[in-house]
């Protein structure tokens, strides 16, 4: 130990490699079980820069034509609605894109992505979409006609994942593709040069990137897997990483002092959230305590105090980026004496604890929530304390990541805090619709409303914008008014990269901070 | 000896069939499963779930899923991982040497702190040195492993920039120097921890033997203190010691779940807590059989040891 400790001391450790033009390393963290985009929907980062869709959302949360020439639409031709209720959607290919082997992307590889994922020998970790699509026809190379069995509304991101190709994948067991799995054939700005499992996945750039001569910029991108977060950081700070996405928001003060480090906010398409589960915990079923519980919250001062001010409150599912918001919309101040004067009228009185009680039973819940996380703990313990003024009772429990997510599918909790990642596109039918409560759907609060459903299946079963737009609202001003659930807060993503990183763009989807990684350059 | 050996072996392997069973209950009786990282993904529907719970075998009654499972595992077939879908034998054969590397310098660096402290502090038993490493060996054993792995990282590598945070070398090149400076901080974490405690182990023994007659003998045939401390005295206490290195030594196959995790070192110990989280039951078992054996076997080993070092000690099962 001693002989080591000298050794490597008498040998002065060179400084961390800067960032460069000629490798960036990411600090990531977890190691992707598989980099087939269609396999897993999970940390899709790494997959973003080998394989493209096409079409992809920019920072603006905005579809945007990527492998296609145009994203299609019903005014330039791209949308035909049939008589039987079904839909056509024509893709127009981008000419000269290759593959990295150089053979060329045609429309036959749109068609055969389709066949393969709605075929049963391949298990794909969904089919959502895929199996609205009855059949697809390749009039020539470049054009793919998808024929839709129904209207779905998001049929613009269908191929954002992107396509499988077939000269590489025909007639073969994808799931068992390992070649493909661990380095998948694309037509990105990068290719997998190494994976050295439990350590990284090294990317390197293609010589002909088909966006234009000399992109990508960066020549290779390093993924680190360090799954601790505060080893994360550290490496942030020791300069071992360049970049770390998703920082949590209690390390934002440690390293946004650091000047060679630039913390980007970008206001983000997720929600954090209290589900009330009506159907396990029956006082929630009545109106007035939900809106009770929500003024009896102190949003504002959760925000400023526990999240330092770097997210803001939010009142509803649908964000601010989104073209379907609306802030017309019913807001609940933080007003503890009318919350204290619904419960009353709802015949819960108080009793000699200080927590109030109807027909021999306490307002007492559980609230569940995912254990790791400081500012979720500490949001839960603060809303404990607030409830506990209006006499409400509640008792925090904290469970892993896994063993969360099977308990809320089930539906065995009170009330959760959680938040959910929102798709771009602003579909709430899953989430609030009477019908789909699991497994049908993540309608957690069991929450159920006629009206609500009606509209949310009817913004649905229309691609007219304007349309949409307006369904879309009324159901916002819905849920505003009826409160199935208390949303807190709007999730800002902190990213850090190097202060020296040029035309680097935030994005607020899934889609992840990689999406125009062509562009980024260090500069000095 | 022989026979002792024999008969052990025969009967570690009833034990490592219940052994198996009862890890195989527990598992799965850990609430969520390998879908349920799938349950977040709002486009995901009950049809998929179903469709991945029957391509995973997981819709089976348990007793079935056990059975299938035991019938390939004995035969050689580890099955595939639930979350890559890779053998689980590879995921396990690229990980070991990183564990190996990891655990057999620690070890070593342990033992080289803890023969000298123990016998040091036995030596001078009552003496102010003895009180200091007994309250250092307290600090030892009562640290987190968690806690202190941070601590070295801020300290040694963003305060004082003399290494490497953590991984195992650096990703664009290593070499030995490289990849010993990656070594230190990780290994002087499980070294300090399990020095602490042999230390203790090893004063006690020590001292228990110092008290024999025939050390008084030997002193009195006028040995001088050094030798009969280490040539005697030593040779008899180091028995107990031999053993509880020899459990811990089972630490080579398991990997220290913890020390990987805070230094992202890629060994058996992170792949254990990442499919732990994953509930990925194919290399979880794996690995659970695997560290199971490694200590029945070491147990074994470790009382053979015991016996051989120590004639007193006799050999019954």
């Amino acid at each position: 130990m001693l002989f080591l400790a000298l050794a490597s001391a008498c040998t002065r450790r060179p400084p961390a490699a800067p960032p460069s033009n000629d490798l960036l390393i990411v600090g990531y963290d977890r190691e992707p079980d598989t980099l087939n985009r269609f396999s897993t929907h999970i940390l899709e980062d790494i997959q973003t820069c080998v394989v493209e869709g096409l079409t992809t959302t920019d920072e603006n949360m905005k579809v945007i034509p990527l492998l296609a020439r145009d994203v299609p639409t019903v005014d330039n031709g791209g949308v035909k609605t049939r008589s039987d209720g079904g839909m056509d959607v024509i893709w127009k290919l981008r000419p000269g894109i290759t593959w990295h082997d150089g053979v060329p992307f045609t429309s036959a590889d749109v068609k055969f992505t389709v066949d393969a994922i709605n075929s049963p020998s391949y298990n794909p970790e969904s089919t959502d979409g895929f199996d609205r699509i009855t059949s697809v026809d390749t009039p020539d190379p470049l054009t793919a006609v998808v024929h839709y069995k129904e209207i779905y509304a998001p049929y613009d991101i269908q191929f954002i994942r992107g396509t499988l190709p077939k000269h590489l994948l025909e007639g073969r067991d994808i799931d068992r593709a390992q070649d493909y799995n661990r380095s998948p054939l694309g037509t990105g700005p990068y290719r997998v040069a190494e994976w050295k499992a439990g350590e990284y996945i090294l990317l390197e750039r293609v010589p002909r990137y088909w966006q234009g001569d000399g992109l990508p910029r960066i020549r290779r991108l390093m993924f680190k897997f360090v799954a601790n977060t505060n080893t994360r950081i550290n490496q942030l700070k020791s300069g071992e990483v360049h970049v770390v996405a998703l920082v949590p928001w209690d390390k934002y003060r440690e390293i946004a002092t650091m000047p060679s480090i630039v913390v980007n906010r970008t206001p983000g398409n997720a929600y954090e959230h209290v589900t009330l589960n009506e159907r396990q915990f029956a006082p929630f079923a009545d109106v007035r305590i939900r809106r009770a519980l929500i003024m009896a919250l102190d949003r504002e001062l959760f925000v400023k105090t526990i999240l330092d001010g770097l997210a803001p409150v939010t009142h509803g599912a649908i964000q601010p980026r989104s073209w379907a918001y609306t802030d017309r919309i019913t807001r609940y101040p933080f007003d503890p004496a009318k919350a204290r004067a619904l419960l009353d009228e709802a015949g819960w009185t108080i009793g000699a604890n200080g927590i109030r009680r109807r027909d021999g039973r306490p307002l007492a819940f559980t609230l569940i929530t995912q254990a790791g996380y400081a500012i979720r703990e500490n949001v839960a313990q603060a809303i404990e304390r607030q409830l506990r003024d209006v006499g409400v009772d509640v008792r925090v429990e904290l469970h892993d990541g896994t063993a969360i997510s099977a308990i809320w599918f089930e539906g065995k909790f009170d009330a959760m805090l959680h938040w959910w990642q929102m798709p771009s596109d602003p579909e709430l039918t899953t989430f609030f619709a009477a019908d789909r409560t699991p497994p049908a759907g993540r309608n957690i609060n069991y929450y159920r409303n006629e009206e609500l459903t009606r509209l949310l299946y009817a913004s649905d079963r229309t691609i007219d914008r304007q349309e949409r737009t307006t369904l879309l609202q009324r159901a916002q001003t819905l849920i505003a008014e009826e409160v199935p659930e208390i949303p807190l807060y709007s999730v800002t993503r902190l990213d850090a990269v190097p202060a020296s990183l040029r035309h680097f763009k935030g994005n607020p989807t899934n889609t992840g901070i990689f999406w125009n990684v062509y562009e980024w350059e260090i500069s000095k | 000896m022989i026979g002792f050996l024999g008969r052990r072996c025969l009967q570690a392997v009833p034990l490592l069939f219940v052994i198996s069973a009862l890890v195989f209950l527990l598992i799965h009786a850990a609430p969520g499963g390998p879908l349920a990282i799938y349950l977040s993904n709002p486009n995901i529907r009950a049809e998929d779930i179903d469709r991945l719970r029957r391509a995973l075998g997981l819709d089976r009654p348990l007793w079935e899923q056990y059975v299938a499972w035991l019938a390939a595992f004995v035969r050689g077939d580890w099955g595939y991982s639930f979350s890559d879908g890779r053998p689980v034998a590879t995921r396990i054969a690229e990980r070991l040497p990183a564990t190996l590397e990891l655990i057999s310098v620690a070890m070593a660096g342990a033992t080289s702190l803890a023969l000298p402290i123990g016998v040091a502090a036995a030596a001078g038993r009552g003496r102010w040195f003895d009180r200091l490493l007994t309250g250092a060996s307290l600090a030892g054993i009562s640290l987190p492993a968690f806690w202190f792995g941070l601590l070295l990282q801020i300290v040694f590598s963003i305060g004082l920039g003399w290494l490497p945070s953590s991984g195992r070398a650096t990703p664009t090149g290593g070499d030995l120097v490289d990849r010993l400076q990656h070594l230190v901080l990780p290994a002087a974490v499980l070294a300090i921890v399990q020095a602490a405690a042999w230390s203790r182990y090893l004063r006690g023994s020590m001292i228990a033997t110092l008290r024999q007659p025939f050390i008084a003998a030997a002193r009195a045939r006028g040995v001088p203190g050094r030798r009969v401390l280490l040539r005697h005295a030593l040779r008899h206490a180091i028995g107990p010691l031999l053993a509880i290195v020899m459990v811990d030594a089972a630490l080579l196959v398991s990997g220290a779940v913890v020390t990987e995790s805070v230094f992202a070192w890629p060994g058996l110990g992170s792949l254990f807590t990442e499919a732990l989280a994953r509930r990925d039951y194919t290399v979880l078992m794996a690995l659970l059989m695997l560290s199971s054996s490694a200590v029945v076997l070491f147990n074994i080993v470790a009382d053979a040891v015991h016996a051989c070092v120590d004639p007193r000690v006799v050999l019954a099962w």
